[in-house]
């Protein structure tokens, strides 16, 4: 039994690998492959290729002064905090919120079962991530300190310790997150605030790692004493890595029981909190007389509430224009400085820094796509629109402004807190600020353009349009390539005519393609739009 | 009030509706009645203007819905078998973003909503997002934004589904003052006492074909609907 409920939970969790559901046929060989080999060189060469990095850097220093248990300790946390953080968010819905809870539930199944398929879910999201750091650290210690049986056996075993472990920590905090989301009013906007907290962490941490790392080898003896003084239990599981079977032993037993008391917790609690429902404070509705609106205004507030609805929604398609704003106001400041290096680097070709920043905030006018799955997020509610007295090319034109105030606002601050700082005539000033807006009125555009073309209504999880549709994807990447062969072009030869004259000639042309878009939306797009 | 003129809609190889006729006047309610798969509802989707037929023609209140679609629309409603909708507004949101639509004065979707909400229940849960609602809610709450601008035909798709015995009283008697203010409605359902006890004609959908329509003395003789329907289904 237990065998058939995780046989069908691993067919939920690699589901998109097996199974194509825009076609709604099972993928070809070739495609599986080709998935399998896509996710392992993102998780094992991106990811693990960086933290292989960092191992490298560690290892041999903290090795030879006999250290390696604290090499251990800092890649095992490094390890738990990714495997806890990216599994935080899914936990608790993986747990109790299955759509077959009640179909699991008429069954004869005893919950513990139920909960053991559920939490081998947990396990793999957590493990996917934690192994993505902990296993090169374990490959690295194999190679620098050469392998034996005993660090071999005890590294695989440090290995599943931590995963058990980031697999408690998921189940705790994915049920943190989850009550304390059920008491917040503006729940998504809480989760994009958080989640831009986060990047800024990282950011923060990323930018002193090499700082960080430098400290941690010199002083190794003071933090290991401190490890020592102040949390020995971590001192074991460094020693377990470094293959000391006594160390390996205690943690397996210390993390079989967690898990045991994790599974006896959640198996014992689940049919209460899958059967309560969160308070929530009921509103009382209470008449207001209200604005009359018009269409194209009623479909843009819309709009506009779906955008603000979905924290997934502003994180992959609105992040942009925290990056715009940050930008500006960070130029404001700084940008004397940046503007004289890059001129100093670029001496040959005048003009280089106005270009090149036209082109760094046009890649980030490009992070913001809102209009590109904003079709394909219509998904099953597109008869409304569809049965209603508007017009197709109304509904797209409400889309598309969206975009364009959504992006181009925050734009216009941004340049005009680097108008003031650019140190350039007032021409080009001029010029770059009609270039940005001009670029971000063809990327609202293309994106638009891109959501009409390759919409994809058949999606049961609005992560599908907003990560992997074709128009999120090639509107942003897409966007990319035209914004690298504007400023590469100029890097060539465009220098040569002088910025303000290549800034006009790019918004002329960028005007043009907008200009041609929108008659294509307007018109083709309005009619494909209306026989979706 | 509206004309279905020979359409024919085919997907791919098959043929879901094939050359359909029918007329409906101003004050009838029609049911359209059929097994699953018979073509109701690509036949309702294609009058409500949101499917493309391949041939013939629908004409609501003498225009065309291929032609002039807008017009169509703003004299017509149309609730589907599903009532999906946006699950980020809440339910008076939704209604006004529909009256919006219409263009629809604050007076006047003020004095519907709160008749109409009030009928079915639903006043009290207006300032509660879609997304809590359940299936029948959802259900009054399509009623109600069908029946915001007062139209003068109304499409609807196994209406029904969903409701409590109450709503779906309710219901029977809004769709009766619609006909007689001189509407109509066209409904399909598989309840074929509803659809006895209501319709003043119906029409038998089978395979994409009309097999047979009229009054219900004309369609059922002395007999019962359900032995009609299914001696035509076993044919």
């Amino acid at each position: 039994m237990v065998k058939t409920l995780i046989k069908k939970q691993l067919m939920e969790v690699f589901k998109g690998y097996f199974y194509d559901s825009k076609k709604n046929k099972k993928r070809s060989s070739g495609g599986i492959i080709a998935y399998f080999i896509l996710f392992g060189v993102l998780m094992i060469g991106v990811l693990g290729g960086m933290f292989g990095a960092l191992a490298v850097s560690l290892c041999g220093p903290l090795s030879d002064a006999g250290m390696g248990w604290l090499y251990f300790i800092i890649m095992g946390s490094l390890s738990i905090v990714l495997g806890a953080f990216g599994g935080v968010f899914n936990s608790y819905s993986g747990l109790y919120l299955g759509k077959d809870n009640d179909l699991l539930l008429s069954m004869p199944i005893p919950v513990r079962y139920i909960m053991a398929s559920r939490l081998i879910n947990v396990y793999i999201l957590g493990a996917m991530y934690s192994i993505v750091a902990i296993l090169p650290a374990e490959i690295v210690y194999w190679v620098v300190v050469g392998p034996t049986i005993s660090n071999m056996v005890c590294g695989i075993i440090l290995i599943f310790v931590i995963t058990l472990i980031v697999m408690v920590l998921s189940c705790i905090l994915g049920w943190g997150v989850a009550k304390i989301s059920l008491k917040l009013k503006r729940k998504s906007f809480a989760v994009v605030v958080s989640s831009i907290a986060f990047i800024g962490i990282y950011y923060f941490f990323y930018f002193k790692a090499s700082a960080l790392i430098r400290d941690l080898i010199a002083n190794a003896g003071v933090y290991g004493d401190k490890v020592k003084a102040g949390a020995y239990w971590l001192f074991f599981l460094g020693k377990a890595g470094e293959g000391d079977w006594l160390s390996a032993l205690i943690c397996l037993a210390f993390a079989l029981a967690v898990f045991a008391i994790t599974w006896y917790v959640i198996a014992k609690t689940f049919l209460s909190m899958v059967t309560t429902s969160g308070k929530s404070a009921r509103t009382e509705y209470r008449e207001k007389s209200v604005k009359e609106k018009s269409a194209f205004r009623a479909v843009l507030g819309k709009e506009l509430s779906r955008f603000l609805s979905s924290s997934t929604y502003m994180l992959n398609s609105g992040l942009g224009i925290v990056f715009v704003v940050v930008s500006g106001v960070l130029l404001l400041f700084k940008g004397e400085v940046f503007f004289s290096t890059i001129n100093s680097a670029f001496e040959q070709m005048p003009g280089a820094a106005s270009i090149l920043i036209a082109a760094a905030l046009c890649l980030l006018a490009c992070m913001n796509n809102i209009s590109a799955p904003s079709v394909s997020l219509e998904g099953k509610n597109i008869w409304i629109l569809q049965s209603l007295p508007v017009r197709p090319a109304t509904v797209l034109r409400a889309k598309a402004v969206l975009h364009l105030l959504l992006s181009g606002v925050p734009m216009v601050f941004a340049v005009i807190c680097i108008m003031i700082v650019l140190p350039e005539t007032v021409i080009v000033r001029l010029m770059l600020l009609a270039f940005v807006l001009v670029f971000i009125c063809f990327s609202v555009m293309f994106a638009s353009f891109l959501g009409i073309k390759l919409p994809n209504l058949s999606w049961t999880s609005e992560v599908v349009p907003l990560k992997q549709g074709g128009a999120a994807m090639f509107s942003i990447f897409g966007g990319w390539v035209i914004v690298a062969a504007f400023a590469g072009l100029y890097l060539l030869i465009g220098y040569k005519i002088g910025p303000s004259i290549y800034l006009a000639i790019s918004t002329l042309v960028f005007a043009a393609a907008a200009i041609i878009l929108r008659r294509v939306l307007y018109t083709k797009g309005a009619q494909a739009f209306a026989e979706l | 009030m509206l004309k279905i003129n020979g359409i024919t809609k085919n997907y791919d190889e098959k043929k879901a509706v094939d050359n359909l006729y029918l007329h409906i006047q101003p004050g009838e309610i029609y049911g359209f009645i059929g097994h699953n798969g018979a073509g109701k509802t690509t036949t309702l989707k294609s009058i409500a203007g949101i499917l493309k037929f391949d041939s013939g023609e629908i004409l609501i209140d003498g225009m065309s819905i291929v032609d002039s679609p807008i017009e169509c629309k703003k004299i017509m409603a149309y609730i589907p078998d599903n009532p999906d909708l946006y699950d980020f507004m809440t339910g008076i949101k939704y209604l006004n973003f529909v009256a919006d639509i219409f263009g629809i004065s604050s007076e006047d979707r003020s004095q519907r909503i709160r008749k109409y909400a009030d009928t079915f229940g639903l006043t009290a849960d207006l300032a509660q997002p879609i997304a809590t609602y359940s299936h029948g809610m959802k259900q009054k709450l399509a009623i109600i934004s069908a029946w915001i601008h007062e139209p003068k035909l109304i499409i609807m798709d196994e209406p029904f589904v969903g409701l409590d015995p109450k709503a779906a009283h309710e219901l029977k008697l809004m769709m009766r003052e619609v006909c007689d203010g001189g509407g109509a409605i066209f409904f399909s359902t598989h309840v074929l006492e509803v659809a006895e006890k209501l319709c003043d004609k119906v029409a038998i959908i089978k395979d994409g074909v009309l097999v047979r329509s009229g009054t219900m003395e004309e369609v059922k003789g002395d007999d019962s609907l359900e032995e009609v329907f299914l001696d035509l289904e076993a044919e």
